[in-house]
């Protein structure tokens, strides 16, 4: 008997697993079926020595609320949804400045920055008035330590649709809480993690004049020096096609031309060029440092001078040429009256711009800088006149491709290939258009169009790029077409700026009711079920059962007792 | 909070079966074991049906209302009055009377039927985060469900069990018992057809089900006061 019993108990026992087994199961099925699913960037999260800056939060899990909100009102558990469109600055400022706290930051940019738009050129239509407000808020958010997430995305027909509802929500003083139902938001991402060690990677390629009768080593050198990554307040979304994508590709196409008149002995000059694609521009150009500094000596101190291009796609054919000698110096003299002939042939304007180095400052405003700190003579080519703060002008949200002139991105790779051409070819006389329009030596726009194209699809901020990137690894393979002795060099970066990822995630959105409404409709339904109970009792057993029904317990009670 | 709210969900859906269970005096005869035998039967009917319906049915991809195709599948969804015709007639009920009988019966076939169709639904979605009417809705449409199990089974019981019954109502019980074995057919006609929402239907279900059983048991009562004389 007893053994019958405890084999049913085992038999029991092991049901009962299997059963908590698939209920186990069954409640593990997660479900994410949203009304809207929206892709989202990420606020950039990093440090600057030590002091941290950015979005510092990645997930999210609040209800939604439009963003002209009642003064005072309480938003720490409320995402605020802002079209950038319609942003009012000074109302943010003031938020950001008294450190209020908000659930999270939902940013709606308008749908031409998109990628999707991104070919087509309509872009001007949104005016000055919407760039300039962006460029604001970058510069804003960047410099701002927010202690919540903070999120990009594209406006698109079913956000614009929530947040309709949302604002007719907040219109009718319904905020959307815990307690009144709405929008809830939610992203759900792992927590961002530092990014361990930022590879900065430099790509150098080499054009070998043609020696006299001499060693290599005696030929003077020209560098030509872009820098290609990017800083913005949406890492996944800094392309920069102007800074300084358009740099790169002039450079690229500075590298095409010339590798064409070094591939026949007759016309190779007499100078090496060294091309160098750098990395780190935003952080004092840590990159182009490294690179230097790795350089052989003789070779760093052949070079007669450097050029490195920045933003070279000014909207008013006003170029400017910033240098760290002073203007009297014989070799800046020499060069900019070489570059200002050439600019007047195509209608450019060019200034110079002298601006002392402070060796004890860290700040690195420009990048041939780091050259000048190193006693080689360079200058820049910038659209800009003033040496921009860190971190500003280093490819960010604003600067989308469409946004650029590319005739002016060609017209520039012309006046420096054209200027320097000039310098080599010196005893070809004054007057010789090398690279004319027409000629089979013209500046391709077809070649700068396409790269452009990649530039302004690419986000490419530096710790963000592993080590085998396609993009760097497109670079180097594009310059290796051209031109001989292109490796890529690997260094870390300046251990002052470090970065945390999860720069891109999926937002939910997901049409709540509150709690308030589940305990009405369970009051409602208790009392359906109440109702249903006692009229069936009464119908089937009449009044006196149900009363007795209720009477029951304390009649047994009495009995027991 | 959304375990709350299918937590509600499922009250709508399954609390009004518990409740006819208790409150009448199908409990005091104890009559479980007749629902369970019926919905042990409803699970065997609805395997057929499956069946008959994976077999005779053409796939649609499209979906549109095909007179024909809808045709059949009234009739495939008369297999369920088999099954209940089974249920009342052949299973053997330990001496409950035939008005116990018929409510047993109907009770163990709805809660079959909503546990079928709609526990796995629920289950899976009014826990999610997202609101909609759906479940809500759908509660409503298994108390409806309920109501006209039940005067099936009544009317059932009326054809199949009972001898003297008068002469004029017979068509009036057939008739009725016609439409709510063709209610399913109805509702979807509703709303494929007619394009009706959700909600519509399920108002139109409650309200069907209201005139039903009021027809139901105005028809029970009156052969029952006939037999009583």
């Amino acid at each position: 008997m007893a053994g019958r019993k405890g084999r049913e108990g085992q038999m029991l026992e092991s049901v009962y697993s299997v059963l908590a087994l698939v209920f186990i199961l069954v409640a593990c099925v997660e479900l994410y079926d949203a009304a809207t699913v929206l892709d989202v960037y990420r606020l950039i999260q990093y440090d600057l020595a030590g002091v941290p800056f950015g979005s510092r939060f990645a997930n999210l899990n609040h209800h939604a609320g439009s963003f002209p909100f009642r003064s005072g009102a309480d938003l720490s558990r409320t995402v605020v949804v802002i079209p950038v469109r319609e942003l009012n600055m000074t109302i943010l400022q003031e938020y950001i400045t008294q450190k209020q706290r908000l659930g999270g930051l939902l940013l709606l940019l308008p749908q031409k920055f998109s990628f999707e738009h991104r070919g087509e050129n309509g872009g001007q239509t949104y005016g000055k008035h919407v760039m300039q407000k962006v460029a604001e808020l970058e510069k804003l958010l960047i410099h701002a330590n927010l202690p919540y997430p903070v999120y990009f995305g594209f406006e698109d027909d079913k956000i614009d649709e929530v947040l309709a509802d949302i604002k007719k929500n907040d219109a009718t003083d319904q905020h959307s809480t815990a307690t009144i139902g709405g929008y809830k938001f939610v992203v759900s991402t792992p927590e961002p993690k530092k990014v361990s060690s930022a590879i900065i990677a430099n790509i150098q390629g080499w054009l070998p004049g043609l020696k006299a009768d001499g060693d290599v080593n005696q030929l003077p050198t020209i560098a030509i020096v872009a820098s290609y990554d990017t800083f913005g307040a949406a890492p996944a979304l800094s392309v920069g096609s102007d800074s300084n994508g358009g740099g790169v590709v002039a450079l690229l196409e500075i590298a095409r031309l010339f590798s064409r008149l070094y591939s026949n002995p007759k016309t190779r000059g007499r100078y090496n060029l060294l091309f160098g694609l750098t990395s780190g521009g935003p952080y004092n150009y840590n990159g182009t440092l490294k690179w230097l500094r790795s350089l052989d000596h003789r070779v760093r101190e052949s070079i007669d001078y450097a050029v490195c291009l920045n933003s070279i796609a000014p909207s008013e054919n006003e170029l400017w040429m910033h240098v760290s000698k002073p203007p009297e110096n014989v070799h800046i003299k020499h060069l900019f009256e070489g570059f200002s002939n050439v600019a007047k042939d195509l209608g450019v304007n060019i200034n110079l711009k002298h601006k002392k180095i402070n060796i004890s400052d860290a700040r690195v405003a420009w990048e041939h800088e780091q050259f000048s700190r190193l006693r080689v003579t360079a200058i820049t080519l910038s659209e800009l006149s003033v040496p921009p703060e860190l971190l500003d002008s280093t490819g960010g949200l604003y600067d989308k491709g469409h946004f650029g002139d590319r005739t002016a991105v060609f017209r520039s790779a012309k006046l420096v290939a054209e200027s320097l051409a000039r310098h080599i070819y010196a005893p070809l006389g004054k007057n010789v258009q090398i690279f004319a329009d027409g000629s089979s030596l013209a500046v391709n726009p077809s070649y700068i169009n396409s790269w452009l194209d990649l530039f302004s699809r690419t986000p490419r901020m530096a710790p963000f790029l592993s080590k085998n990137d396609p993009f760097i690894t497109a670079l180097k393979r594009e310059l290796a077409e051209h031109i001989a002795e292109v490796h890529v060099q690997y260094e870390l970066l300046d251990g002052m700026f470090s970065f945390y990822d999860s720069t891109r995630a999926r937002l939910n959105v997901y049409q709540v009711a509150s709690v308030t409404f589940d305990l009405l409709l369970l009051l409602a339904l208790g009392s359906y079920l109440i109702l249903l109970f006692s009229s069936l009792v009464i119908v089937t057993r009449g009044v006196d059962d149900l009363i007795g029904i209720f009477r029951r317990p304390p009649s047994r009670k009495f009995k027991t007792a | 909070m959304t375990v709350f709210h299918f937590f509600n969900c499922a009250l709508l859906t399954f609390g009004p079966h518990a409740i006819y269970y208790s409150a009448t005096p199908l409990s005091e005869y104890d009559t479980l074991g007749t629902c369970i035998k019926t919905a042990v039967v409803y699970l065997i009917t609805a395997l057929i049906k499956l069946v008959c319906l994976a077999t005779f049915l053409k796939v649609t991809e499209n979906d549109s209302f095909d007179p024909y195709q809808e045709l059949l599948k009234a009739l495939i969804g008369f297999i369920d009055v088999a099954g209940l015709y089974y249920a009342m007639t052949q299973l053997t009920h330990r001496n409950i009377s035939q008005t116990h009988k018929f409510q047993a019966v109907g009770l163990g076939w709805a809660f079959a039927d909503s546990v079928l169709h709609r526990l796995a639904p629920l289950w899976v979605g009014a826990r999610g985060l997202e609101f909609t009417w759906e479940y809500i809705l759908q509660g409503l449409e298994a108390n409806a469900n309920l109501v006209f199990t039940v005067s099936l089974a009544s009317l059932g019981s009326l054809m199949w069990l009972r001898k003297n019954k008068p002469k004029a109502l017979i068509p009036f019980i057939y008739a009725c018992a016609g439409i709510l074995a063709t209610m399913p057919s109805i509702t979807s006609y509703l709303r494929r057809i007619l394009d009706w929402d959700f909600p519509k239907v399920v108002g139109f279900e409650l309200l069907a089900s209201v005139v039903m059983a009021f027809l139901s048991a105005q028809l029970f009562f009156a052969c029952q006061r006939r037999s009583s004389i």
